[in-house]
């Protein structure tokens, strides 16, 4: 089963507070756990949300607006797509992580669709080119 | 640049009908389009939030939620990671996403973090372990 665990953002993150060097070091620490248990698929931070937009849908019309946006602890500030045999798995890793905010933080676990769970309307030409585009952001095995 | 494109929502169908065949096709030819310019590294899809959990870490304990989570309208219900020149670029192309009324009628565009972007807090060891991560992750430019 692949989960994608978000961490979600703080005032801090959202002010463009860099983690400090101990951190960096911690989390590097972490990260590499991960991978040695073969759990780590990918990972990546994200800037703040004032460096991005959203794009409103209705209808015809699409409306840009830009960051930053107020719903600072529904924001994503980073993720890791990792491989576990269960949900239960990924809760114990993300209890091992360093806290990664200077204040209080929180930690989604969310799992996510593979190519077996859209049954048989997922024609054999659909799964090749999901298989194309997920295999690129995580390799399955 | 790489730049997180998030389509909001719960993962729950309840709130439209579900995707009939032609709009299916519409997204598959999209995705293609992204496929064909360079710009897609990968796409995911979540399952819905009641599946999910959070794990709080504040203080000494990590203290587990299980979903489903009340804000709705802010949480991650799939993405794509893509690679383009700017901004302006990934605005351009959310405005020619395929859109089906009732299903996350708002798509996010956040930046990712690239190693550069730490600072000198992320020491050259640190840095180097990313890009080894990035690439077992999954073959990024």
């Amino acid at each position: 089963m692949r989960f994608m665990v978000i961490v979600k953002a703080t005032k801090d993150s959202e002010a463009g507070i860099l983690p400090t060097e101990k951190l960096l070091t911690d989390m590097g620490k972490y990260n590499e756990e991960l991978a040695k248990a073969g759990i780590m698929l990918a990972g990546d931070g994200l800037q703040p949300s004032s460096k991005g937009a959203r794009v409103r849908f209705s209808g015809s019309k699409r409306t840009v607006v830009d960051g930053p946006f107020a719903e600072t602890k529904e924001l994503v500030a980073g993720f890791w797509i990792w491989k576990v045999k269960s949900k239960e798995e990924a809760i114990e890793w993300v209890k091992r992580c360093p806290n990664p905010m200077p204040g209080d933080s929180e930690i989604e676990i969310r799992q996510l669709f593979e190519a077996e769970d859209f049954g048989e309307q997922f024609t054999p030409e659909l799964q090749a080119q999901a298989e194309r585009t997920y295999s690129q952001v995580s390799a399955r095995k | 640049m790489r730049f997180m494109v998030i389509v909001k929502g719960s993962g729950d169908c309840a709130s439209g009908p579900a995707p009939d065949e032609k709009f299916m096709a519409r997204m598959r030819a999209y995705n293609e389009a992204l496929e064909q310019a360079g710009v897609m590294i990968g796409v995911e899809r979540l399952q819905p939030v009641s599946k999910g959990v959070r794990v709080s870490l504040s203080g000494t304990k990590p203290t587990v939620i299980d979903g489903p989570f009340p804000e709705t309208k802010e949480l991650v219900g799939g993405f794509w990671l893509w690679e383009v020149g700017s901004l302006d670029e990934a605005i351009e192309w959310v405005k020619r996403c395929p859109y089906l009324p009732g299903h996350g009628g708002e798509i996010e565009i956040r930046q990712v973090l690239e190693p550069d972007g730490f600072g000198p807090a992320l020491t050259r060891q640190a840095r180097e372990h990313g890009q080894h991560q990035r690439a077992q992750a999954g073959g990024r430019k």
